[in-house]
This record gives structure tokens, C-alpha cells and sequence, in this order.
């Protein structure tokens, strides 16, 4: 492994590093988690240029800052950081879940939310629970620029982002919903061929909102692993919405699953195969009802 | 280009040459002579390169050393203290329940132990067994089933 690496210490050092370099050579590097694998497997003729993110101390990049607006986490937070922050774990714990089955404790210590989501990974953790709450992707350019763009439209495909070369992800933000005396369900489900250090074979990330009688008024789903990018499933949380949660059935509960596995298209892989991660698929959505 | 890096490793300041490329594991064993931090599987997978950076347990194959700059580094060989060698509570524990076998994933996990031990102390947490487990979810031992090592981690809680 051979690379050369600049490390910037403020965010306009970070600019000038991106205006100045640009090309297939330069990679990012925050938590290194995937990217020292991936500079150990790289056989090329130009030297990788890392630049790394380790002392970036502005806090757009390293902070959870909560306001009435909404939460925004910066793309150095690391898993283990949303695991034990406690606005998370109230308003966010669809994400609190997803980080904490992200590795390992080790991994989890270093692996970054911007990692995750730049890898772009169809089987991303913390990127199937940041698609379910409808996250924005806050994009910060060599020139200065800031822009923001859906998570769903950040992730293009396989390992591919909507991120230009002069460009990096400063933070992500979730607006708050507003709504009274809701309370959330949420859960990670993860289905792998072991519980620990995981690829998932299957993901789904859900949040919903319900107010006092129990009516679902949102839903936020999303699924990982079955097709090129971790995707929103709108259809099926439309469904969903003002349906009383305790009282579908189990016919809803079908429709519900079919309406989330007609949007995927798996691929049989080393890891499963398509037919086993559709049934899957139909059969953690459905298990949502069974509690 | 080399980088010259200062941090603590033991308590004890030290200073290295290093290229960007070169890991924490290969810095701690080979520059400064710290063999008990195993290589494995050097991709992040099994945790016997485990150390504590700041107090966190991390993996020291996925560890550039120039970010260990600054940073307070404990090995395996940090635990050790006193004039007489006494172990570690952790050491001890694992020792008392016969934790160990061919110990090659040993040091890694009293690292990984020891950085779990003192969180859950920190945030006031009394961990479970399942708890626990995840905890360990990043170290392999392919001798012991695991479960001493688990009753070796659950005494240290109970006596606490």
C-alpha cells in the first residue's frame, strides 16, 4: 500500500485541497474502516492521494447540532457517536439502531455516517436508516458552495454518488415532523448469515410516526441490499398512512410486504441468492405486524 | 514523504518517522517493539490488533499511524503495572476463569475488554450477557466457545 496525503485542519485548507487536486487518484478518507482495503486491493499506475479528514475540527463536520428545525450530523460523526447521543435515541431511533449493528465496536468507533454514505454501498446500514428518515445531503464545493440534495438522489448506484470530483458531504440533516403527541415505532432489521460483523443479505430500516389513537401518519421505509442503492419505499408507507397500527391484519399486512418487495430487484450473489432475498424481504415486512 | 508523529504510547511520550501508508500495528510492533499486538487478519474482521486510542478500542490494522498523532496509544503491554508486574483486573479475570487457550486472540480481547469495561463504567452501565457479547462482537477466538471469556467479562461487573 502506497499513497501521498494531505491533511487539512480547517475547512478552507479542505477547499483549497479539493480545487487542487481532482481526478480518479484523489479519495477522501475519514474513518479509513473500508478505505485502507480498498488502497491495499488498488493496483494503478498514478499514487492514490488521500485526503485525509482525521484533524478537521470544524464543527459542520465533526458535531450533532439539534435545533427546532430539525438534526443535523456531520459527516465525521462516527457510529459510535450516534449510538449514545440522546436526541437520536428519542427522535432518531431508526438510525440509533442501524449504527449500532453497523461492524463491530471497534468499526464502530471509527466508521463515520459520511463514510457510509459515500461508499454507497447497496447494503449500507447507517445509509438504509438516514434513506427512511428522508434525509438531505449537505454538499459543500472547492468554491465555497453549499448544496443540498436528497439522500435518494446522492445515491446513484453501486458505489456511486451524485458527489462531484471538487466536492465533499459536510453533514446531513433531517427536518423534524412536526406533529403532536406522536410517538415513533421504529426498527433496523438486518438479515445476514451471522448477527455480528455483518454484510446484511436483506435490510430494512423503518420509522413511523403515530399519534394518540395509534393512526400512522407517516411512514418512512426503506430497504437495503435488493437492488443498486439502498431506496425509499413511498408506496408502501403511503399505504400505511392512517391505517390504526394495532389493528392491520393480516391481509393489510401482505399487501403491505408485496407493496415493498415489488420494489426491489435483487441479484443473486455470492452472499443469496435474488429468490432468497425476496422472501425475505416479503417476510420482515410482514413480521412488522406480527408484534 | 515521512511524517514525524509524537504520541503516548503506555504513558510513555514517543516520536516515529512514518510514510502516510503505514498502519498503527506495524508502527507499535516493529518501530517501537510491542509484540503483543497480534496480526490477524489485518482487515478489521477478527480484533487481535485491538488497542485503545483515547481510552476507545479500535482495530490497529485499519489505524493510519500519522492519525495516531497526539493521541494517547494502549497495548496490552500497558495494563501491566507496579514494580511487580501485577495484571490488570481485566488479566485477572480472564486468568481466574481460564479464559485463555492458544492466547493469540487474548490480548486483543482484554483490549477490547478493557475499553468496553471503562465506558460502560463511565456511563454508569450495568451491561448483560447479551450486552456483553456485542461488546465482544469484533474479536474471534476459534478455542474457547467464548463462554469463559464471557464469565470472565460478567465477574468484573458483578465485583464492581
Amino acid at each position: 500500500m502506497n499513497f501521498e496525503m494531505i491533511t487539512p485542519r480547517t475547512t478552507g485548507e479542505l477547499l483549497q485541497a479539493l480545487a487542487n487536486n481532482q481526478g480518479s487518484r484523489v479519495r477522501i478518507g475519514a474513518g479509513y474502516t473500508d478505505l485502507i482495503l480498498e488502497l491495499k486491493g488498488l493496483k494503478c499506475e498514478e499514487t492514490p492521494l488521500v485526503i485525509n479528514l482525521a484533524d478537521l475540527t470544524d464543527p459542520k463536520f465533526t458535531h450533532i447540532e439539534k435545533t427546532d428545525a430539525g438534526i443535523r450530523l456531520g459527516a465525521l460523526v462516527t457510529a459510535g457517536k450516534v449510538i449514545i447521543d440522546a436526541s437520536i435515541q428519542t427522535e432518531l431511533p431508526v438510525l440509533c439502531k442501524a449504527a449500532s449493528e453497523l461492524g463491530s465496536r471497534q468499526l464502530r468507533h471509527r466508521a463515520t455516517l459520511g463514510g457510509n454514505l459515500c461508499t454507497a454501498s447497496p447494503a449500507g446500514d447507517i445509509a438504509a436508516a438516514l434513506v427512511a428518515l428522508e434525509a438531505r445531503c449537505e454538499i459543500l464545493s472547492a468554491d465555497g458552495t453549499l448544496r443540498t440534495l436528497a439522500l435518494t438522489d446522492f445515491l446513484v448506484g453501486v458505489r456511486k454518488t451524485a458527489l462531484r470530483q471538487d466536492e465533499v458531504l459536510q453533514s446531513v440533516f433531517i427536518p423534524t415532523r412536526k406533529s403532536i403527541n406522536k410517538h415513533l415505532l421504529s426498527d433496523f432489521l438486518k438479515v445476514g448469515t451471522r448477527r455480528s460483523m455483518e454484510i446484511a443479505v436483506v435490510s430494512l430500516a423503518y420509522q413511523f410516526e403515530l399519534d394518540a389513537e395509534e393512526i400512522i401518519r407517516h411512514a418512512g421505509i426503506a430497504i437495503g441490499s435488493v437492488a443498486p442503492t439502498v431506496k425509499f419505499v413511498s408506496a408502501a408507507g403511503e399505504f400505511l398512512v392512517g391505517k390504526k397500527f394495532s389493528s392491520i391484519g393480516a391481509v393489510a399486512a401482505d399487501k403491505f410486504a408485496a407493496m415493498v418487495c415489488a420494489e426491489a430487484t435483487p441479484i443473486s450473489d455470492i452472499r443469496a441468492s435474488a429468490w432468497y432475498r425476496r422472501e425475505v424481504l416479503y417476510n420482515i415486512s410482514r413480521g412488522i405486524f406480527d408484534k | 514523504m515521512k511524517k514525524t508523529i509524537k504520541f503516548s504510547i503506555n504513558g510513555t511520550k514517543v516520536q516515529q518517522e512514518v510514510l502516510p501508508a503505514y498502519l498503527l500495528i506495524d508502527v507499535i510492533r516493529d518501530g517501537l517493539g510491542l509484540r503483543g499486538t497480534k496480526p490477524g487478519c489485518l482487515e478489521g474482521e477478527c480484533g487481535a490488533c485491538t488497542v485503545l486510542i483515547d481510552g476507545l478500542a479500535v482495530n490497529s490494522c485499519l489505524y493510519l499511524a500519522v492519525n495516531a498523532d497526539g493521541k494517547e496509544v494502549t497495548t496490552i503491554e500497558g495494563l501491566i503495572s507496579g514494580p511487580d508486574f501485577s495484571l490488570d483486573p481485566v488479566q485477572q479475570a480472564m486468568v481466574d476463569f481460564g479464559a485463555v487457550q492458544c492466547g493469540f486472540c487474548t490480548s486483543g480481547m482484554v483490549m477490547s475488554i478493557k475499553g468496553f469495561y471503562d465506558e460502560c463504567v463511565s456511563a454508569q452501565i450495568q451491561p448483560n450477557r447479551e450486552q456483553i457479547k456485542k461488546g465482544l462482537e469484533g474479536n474471534l477466538c476459534r478455542c474457547t466457545g467464548y463462554k469463559k471469556i464471557i464469565d470472565a467479562v460478567e465477574s468484573l461487573f458483578e465485583e464492581a
